[in-house]
């Protein structure tokens, strides 16, 4: 057995390790628990979860790219109602932290469904959605620039004391000042990169793929720019960063770590192979087990810790 | 009837053989014996065809038909997985996820079928095909391609219906037309209990609407742009008259009459 501690802290929520899934890419683990014991993972992240429900955008909704693919789902949801009755009904019966992703048009929006979830003892933390590329009201509206950022951070921190991460786009000039912006607010920690803004233009018919022109990009094509982005975040602000962007492999979660991630969170890479999160777990425990670090939050930030 | 419904999983896969069947189409086949004895008439495999590749997504197939601990898929090139997909060789390793998805519904009572099949929409009907005639149900098929060489599965398909008729857009086999006025005709004279249809969406509207207008049940398979395919990332929805589906796990084969065929652009009217 090893004896590596992969204990993590996110503001008041211990994880017994580093990895969780990423946003949208796991629904909401029901689909992924007859292929592992989800209570091998530091936590479930759900879908983005509204206030009413939301009926996402038109096919198709994916297009493939080098090492990579465009989505553009539209936070297909059934409401928060629903979403309590029915998966988070589910996930409390799961022995994995849950952590349910917020989405709305509006700040008030988002803070109606905070305070909904505020009550559901199922839930033990927040993750507040101001970067996705693929809605026109909200979203990465809120996200790039800092005093809408603010403004959501601020109504939903009023509503509730669960520990609440903010999840960052990198469709901005300069990362940092949005996460600083959000620490200010009362964010117990950041999560980034959530999709990059892409296109791909079909080149018979002459028209982007995708319907609304444009999407997501994730995948292992993001990979070094998310890296880059944990690396700058992790030191402008003092509250943990959960990193993301194409991780594939226990390798590429240490990556992240080096960079300042307290946490991770395997997304696209879902799609491909399952079973990857609990393979970056375990394989991260035996990362560090092989280089003899007795704590996985030792390798936080060391590429610039020790320069 | 009481199915027993097999989980999911991850089957590492080993290539058999992999060759031309007929023009611009192969069919390659696979040792997986998990996925071989669990998958049922109309379901489909999630194949990772290469680890080394610069695409990354999973290939969704349906399964031709299931023997001795072997799949059989058929495919046609039309993009990188399935360029990849036919330079592979015997021996090589890949990995399939499945069985996955709702099949094909053969209901109790049932003594006649029509199957629709329209090019590589001939996929899904090895299966049906098979457990049709396994039931005793009378079969018609009736099958439509570009020209006589793109016609596939014709021996099985001839072994095992009561009548094959065909239908090609060049005249080079049956009918110099679309397989769409063979399934009307053989709605009019056959009185089919049941009608399963798989291939072009236009093609799979204008049959549903046949056997809309002459009262006949009909189940079609629907092909959309998958990525997980096991129900999570809502990628492949199908717009229904009871809100979406998921073609991966709600689907691939749905009741005819639950589609919402007018597709547009935007699901429900948009918000």
């Amino acid at each position: 057995m090893s004896s590596v501690d992969m204990r993590v802290r996110i503001g008041e929520l211990e994880l017994r390790n580093p990895v969780m899934t990423a946003s949208g890419t796991f629904g909401s683990g029901r689909e992924y628990a007859d292929f592992f014991d989800l209570g091998r993972l530091g936590a479930v992240v759900t879908k983005g979860v509204s206030l009413e429900p939301w009926t996402g955008n038109p096919s198709p909704r994916i297009v493939e790219t080098p090492s990579g693919m465009l989505n553009s789902i539209g936070l297909q949801n059934p409401g928060v109602e629903a979403f309590c009755a029915g998966d988070l009904a589910w996930l409390a019966q799961q022995d994995v932290p849950v952590i349910v992703n917020v989405v709305g048009h509006r700040a008030d929006e988002y803070a109606t469904v905070a305070e909904r979830l505020d009550g559901e003892s199922a839930v033990d933390a927040l993750e507040v959605n101001i970067s996705c590329p693929n809605v026109d009201a909200g979203g990465m509206a809120f996200g790039t620039t800092c005093p809408a950022a603010a403004e959501v951070v601020r109504s939903v921190r009023a509503v509730t004391d669960k520990a609440l991460i903010v999840k960052l786009s990198p469709n901005v000039s300069d990362v940092t000042e949005i996460a600083r912006a959000v620490e200010a607010e009362g964010a117990d920690a950041v999560s980034l990169i959530n999709t990059l803004l892409g296109m791909v233009i079909d080149t018979r018919t002459f028209r982007p793929v995708l319907p609304r022109g444009v999407g997501g990009l994730s995948g292992p094509a993001v990979r070094p720019v998310a890296v880059r982005m944990v690396w700058q975040v992790a030191q402008a602000i003092d509250v943990p960063v959960i990193g993301m962007g194409g991780i594939t492999c226990p390798n590429d979660a240490a990556e992240f770590m080096l960079a300042g991630a307290s946490a991770v969170a395997v997304g696209t890479a879902n799609f491909i192979d399952p079973t990857t999160t609990v393979g970056v777990a375990d394989g991260l425990e035996r990362f560090c087990a092989t280089r003899g670090i007795e704590r996985v939050t030792d390798l936080v930030g060391a590429a610039w810790k020790n320069q | 009837m009481c199915t027993e419904v097999h989980a999911p999983a991850i089957e590492p896969v080993v290539v058999v053989s992999n060759e031309r069947v007929a023009e611009g189409v192969s069919r390659i086949v696979l040792d997986a014996p998990r996925t071989a004895g669990a998958v049922e008439p109309g379901q489909f495999v999630h194949l990772r065809v290469s680890r080394h590749a610069d695409f990354i997504l999973r290939r969704p197939f349906s399964v031709h038909r299931a023997r001795d601990g072997r799949i059989e898929i058929l495919y046609q090139v039309v993009g990188l997985g399935t360029r990849a997909l036919e330079d592979a060789v015997p021996d090589d390793v890949m990995d399939v996820i499945g069985p996955l998805g709702h099949g094909w519904h053969v209901p109790e009572g049932a003594h006649r079928a029509l199957v629709v099949a329209g090019g590589l929409g001939a996929a899904p009907m090895g299966m049906l095909v098979e457990r049709l005639a396994e039931r005793g149900i009378d079969v018609t098929l009736a099958q439509g391609a570009p020209s006589a060489g793109r016609l596939l599965a014709r021996e099985l398909f001839d072994s095992l219906c009561s009548r094959a008729i065909v239908a090609t857009d060049d005249g080079s086999a049956g009918l110099c037309g679309f397989v769409t006025v063979l399934s009307a005709e053989q709605l009019e004279r056959d009185r089919p209990d049941m009608v399963y249809v798989c291939g072009p969406e236009p093609m799979q509207r204008i049959v549903a609407g046949q056997c809309a207008s002459a009262g006949v049940p009909c189940q079609v398979s629907l092909e959309r742009l998958m990525g997980c395919g096991i129900g999570a990332c809502l990628s492949c929805v199908v717009i229904t008259h009871d809100g979406l589906k998921r073609a991966c796990v709600d689907g691939p084969v749905f009741d005819a009459a639950d589609v919402v065929w007018d597709t547009g652009a935007d699901p429900e009217g948009g918000r």
